[in-house]
């Protein structure tokens, strides 16, 4: 560490919020990106930075519940707040994954699965809102995530799947 | 049978790659971190043209935290790369020729350190002016950009005499037909870390799509021997042709070397959109004739190419686009010339399709515009010009046989989709079939379908196109396969190859594939690709060609390896070997009567405890080629057919794709899941193309700099059915197995759009994207107060 960062280490304010469940705190500019933040402090690699402008969704987010583009989003708005990451979907068992996850797989709802973090969690925020969503509610949920690759197919028979998947477990 | 999860049965499987990418525990070389790492940094060129009059470095190498600036000067070998050609400067010396053009490479204890460095370079430039079209770059007064001239590459074809056919025409068409400047929009940018080992070598974690060939160009650049390079590859998050030729690697291996540190570079948008490669923009003019039976005679082309500022794969597009914008049909005389032209645009290189997609999208218009002059439908029009399963290619050059191209007319023709427009058409005959004066006018067919109960404005018509790709680097150009089995010391079989994975499921197609040539489980296996100190060179991820050269290579493969194994285990087992064959988990016995024992003989794991020397099998070959001495020409072929239905939006001028037919010809079915993925993919990408994607250049300069203007597709726009049916047969005999399918999804969409297009509102489009402002009509309900105050 330089001289410049460890001074940057001491200066730079804390700020609190919890991430996937636990208390973390940064020490970093609090206009800091949240996905620089995750990225690069919290070694969260799994948010995926893509056009930085809030524009495609690979860095999508769950704050307090609803999604966001982490690359928008600045340290010190996410303060005290619960942060989501594609890390943080599943049950912390091991192995286990969340039924959206397990759609993504059986469907085939992603290739080089790089906006497959941002999906999930855009996905997840659907159908916790509106767990049987018609077809246009699901394009206009999706309709920030840019995939390259599957030209969505896959990723609609996987939200299909996925409302399935949920109906059954909640019964 | 179409193509979907429930038609493919166990087939379909949930890849190997999944569950790191749905939980996000993959790691991209992007996602790479090291402790006490650098971030890597570029300067790039502020101007499209410009000669450099002087570069200071001094005040950028004092900041604070700055470990290293690099410029020309600091290059320990070759200051210049490119796959085909090396006419790229790796940091340039004396001029700059477009705004990508790296200038300087800095290394700093931070990503803001770096950018201060960045800003304390100073580069005194003296602007030039910019070529920033094939016109201007052609003009006779125009500056060189290169010492040989603004020509990168010239290629023709010529068969008879067009001059003379044309005279003995019923009917000729003449257009011209212009693409547009797409983007791959990878979702990773280009990027990796690159670290300096303790023992001198260098380790590159970086995309590309083939590793061997980024290796041997970073040996030229580094002045380094090749073996002393490690390159990791894979997994990438997208690369469509786009991550092919080198873009950071030299400079965070440069970085990494100089300093001794590990370095990161992962690009911004707007560096990546500025730096990196595009499809070629092409205007293509083609004079097409027939008879009056609807013979095609006589077929003139003209393609100029925007190559932009450097080689990379220029010449091998323009070659692939020679070949295809004569097809599948045959014609008596012929005659193509065509031409890539360097400017100050962007780079453009390597991308899905390959020159395909403009070559295809002007054919197929022309073949639309003749079948309406001769009052014909489309697809029978087609049909009477295709060419014969024993036919020569598009080269006059040898072709192995399928009997595709006959195959796809059928597929298309009995399809739902097209079904649907004929009965739309016949319904209405006085408005599809009259015939009406002189063509091309009075004979457009109207599709006629539910439209009465839309609104007024809103019109639909269907479209279809043909599609014939080849596949392989093609004649000449080096084009390597190989691989290796192996039983590994824990009892796992190992495949190797020098493969990528970027999302097309390499991985998993591989995995289907040992399974049902081996009766493996999925646990037996373990498959390693993408590594250079790993696996051996298998040729390129491109070109379609990796699943057609691992099945080649798995069936080279096959006997020689499972009779080691099958061998190894009889001397252990004191069984013939004859009576064993390899199954789930191990080697099981035959019985005498020739059926298979249920029992377990011998695990993997025991076997490859049990045995001295490995067990192994090992296979190199080259893809086939064409016997022909024609630089580009390909062999193996695969083809398709697509059949869309449009909206127009007659208000807005907005086209929606409402639903889509693709049948694809390319042999037997390797990978449902990854077909499918392929073929929708594909066509997404060609979606984006017609409708919605430019990456807009102004005086060499981007406009469009990131995703809020370069459109790509969302889930909004990509609207309705897709139906892919794949046909599997190979005629008897056949060699050469599973055909490209990486590319040929991504062609076929934009020719179908603008004959859909057509039959809506009765406009020819020849120019990509679609401009809106060509499809609006005055709003219907303003028609008559016009006509009143008229």
């Amino acid at each position: 560490m330089s001289k410049e960062q460890a001074a940057e280490r001491l200066t730079a304010p804390v700020t609190e919020l919890h991430v996937n469940g636990n208390r973390v705190t940064v020490c970093a500019e609090p206009s800091k990106r949240l996905l620089h933040v995750l990225r690069d402090d919290l070694l969260l690699t799994g948010t995926k930075r893509s056009c930085e402008i809030g524009r495609c969704g690979a860095c999508m987010v769950l704050l307090d519940g609803r999604p966001v583009n982490a690359c928008l989003a600045m340290l010190y708005q996410c303060s005290g707040s619960a942060v989501i990451t594609v890390e943080g979907v599943a049950p912390q068992k091991s192995g286990e994954l969340d039924p959206i996850q397990q759609a993504f797989l059986e469907e085939g709802g992603y290739q080089c699965g790089y906006c497959t973090p941002g999906m999930v969690i855009s996905v997840k925020a659907l159908l916790d809102f509106s767990p049987e969503p018609t077809d246009a509610e699901i394009v206009e949920a999706l309709s920030g995530n840019i995939c390259r690759c599957t030209g969505y197919g896959g990723i609609l028979r996987a939200v299909r799947r996925a409302v399935e998947l949920r109906r059954a477990e909640r019964s | 049978m179409l193509l979907n999860r429930k038609n493919s049965g166990e087939r379909w499987r949930i890849r190997p790659d999944g569950p790191g990418k749905v939980t996000g525990a993959m790691e991209y070389l992007t996602d790479m971190a090291l402790p006490g790492m650098l971030v890597g940094l570029v300067l790039r060129s502020p101007y499209p043209h410009a000669a450099i009059r002087s570069i200071h470095v001094d005040q950028a190498r004092k900041q604070p935290g700055v470990r290293a600036v690099l410029t020309h000067a600091d290059m320990p070998g070759l200051n210049a790369y490119g796959i085909a050609i090396q006419d790229q400067p790796v940091l340039c010396h004396d001029r700059v020729r477009y705004v990508g053009d790296a200038v300087a490479a800095v290394a700093a204890e931070t990503l803001e350190q770096a950018e201060r460095a960045l800003a304390a370079i100073e580069v005194d430039y003296e602007q030039l002016p910019v070529l920033d079209s094939p016109a201007k770059a052609l003009a006779e007064d125009a500056d060189l950009l290169h010492p040989h001239g603004n020509v990168l590459h010239r290629n023709a074809y010529k068969t008879g005499d067009v001059e003379q056919a044309f005279a003995n025409c019923a009917h000729i068409v003449e257009e011209t037909y212009c693409t547009p400047r797409q983007m791959h929009t990878y979702m990773e940018t280009e990027g990796g870390l690159f670290v300096p080992e303790t023992d001198g070598r260098l380790t590159v974690y970086a995309p590309t799509q083939h590793g061997f060939m980024d290796r041997l160009q970073l040996s030229r650049i580094l002045a380094m021997p090749q073996g002393d390079i490690r390159v990791v590859s894979s997994p990438i998050g997208g690369s469509f042709g786009g991550k092919d030729e080198l873009n950071i690697q030299p400079y965070g291996a440069l970085l990494a070397m100089k300093t001794g540190y590990p370095v990161r570079i992962h690009n911004s948008r707007w560096e990546s959109v500025r730096a990196g490669l595009k499809r070629h923009p092409m205007v293509i003019t083609m004079r097409t004739g027939v008879d009056e039976e609807g013979h095609l005679i006589a077929h003139q082309v003209r393609v100029t190419a925007d190559t932009g500022p450097y080689a990379t794969l220029g010449a091998e597009v323009l070659n692939f686009a020679t070949e295809h914008v004569t097809g599948p049909y045959q014609y008596a005389n012929v005659d193509v010339e065509s031409l890539s032209v360097f400017t100050n645009n962007g780079m453009s290189g390597e991308f899905r399709g390959f020159g395909g997609n403009q070559a295809i999208f002007a054919l197929e218009g022309q073949m639309d515009r003749l079948a309406e002059c001769l009052g014909m439908d489309p697809w029978m029009f087609r049909r009477l010009n295709l060419r014969a399963a024993d036919d020569p290619g598009p080269f006059g050059q040898p072709i192995v046989r399928t009997d595709g191209a006959e195959q796809v007319w059928r597929a298309l023709h009995d399809s739902r989709l097209w079904r649907e427009r004929q009965a739309a058409i016949e319904r209405k005959p006085s408005i599809a079939c009259m015939p009406t004066g002189n063509p091309p006018t009075g004979l457009r067919d109207c599709y006629q379908g539910n439209s009465e109960s839309k609104l007024p404005w809103l019109k639909e018509g269907i479209g279809a196109a043909y599609v014939m790709h080849g596949a392989g680097l093609g004649v000449g150009i080096p084009d390597p396969a190989g691989g290796r089995l192996q039983l590994a010391q824990d009892g796992r079989i190992e495949a190797l190859f020098g493969y990528e994975e970027f999302g097309q499921g390499l991985i998993a197609t591989l995995e289907l594939m040992l399974i049902e040539t081996f009766g493996l489980a999925a646990e037996d296996i373990r498959i390693r690709i993408g590594d250079t100190d790993v696996v051996p060179d298998s040729g390129s991820s491109t070109a379609s060609r990796a699943t057609s050269m691992m099945w080649k290579a798995v069936q080279n493969m096959r006997m020689p390896f499972m009779s080691a194994l099958l061998e190894a285990a009889g001397r252990l087992l004191h069984r013939n070997p004859g009576q064993l064959h390899m199954g789930r988990g191990g080697i099981y016995g035959r019985a005498d009567h020739g059926g298979a024992e249920q029992k377990l003989l011998l695990p993997y794991r025991a076997l490859a405890a049990a045995t001295e020397e490995p067990l192994t099998a090992e296979t190199r070959f080259s893809y086939p080629v064409s016997p022909v001495d024609r630089v580009g020409a390909h062999f193996l072929y695969t083809y398709a057919a697509v059949a869309v239905k449009v909206e127009v939006n007659t208000l807005t001028g907005r086209v929606r794709v409402i639903d889509q037919f693709h049948t694809v010809a390319a042999g037997p079915v390797m990978n449902p899941q990854g077909y499918l993925g392929q073929i929708e993919g594909g066509s997404s990408m060609a979606l984006g193309f017609t409708l919605t994607e430019d990456a807009i250049m102004s005086g060499g300069h981007y406009v469009t700099r990131n995703l809020d203007t370069y459109l790509v597709p969302t889930i909004a726009e990509q609207t309705g059915q897709v139906d892919v049916l794949p046909i599997e047969d190979l005629p008897p005999g056949d060699s050469h197995g599973p055909r490209g399918i990486g590319e040929i999804g991504s062609v076929g969409l934009a020719p179908a759009i603008a004959a859909a297009v057509r039959q809506a509102v009765g406009k020819w489009v020849c120019k990509l994207p679609i401009d809106p402002a060509e499809l609006q009509e005055r709003p219907y309900f303003t028609q008559k107060a016009v006509a009143v105050h008229e």
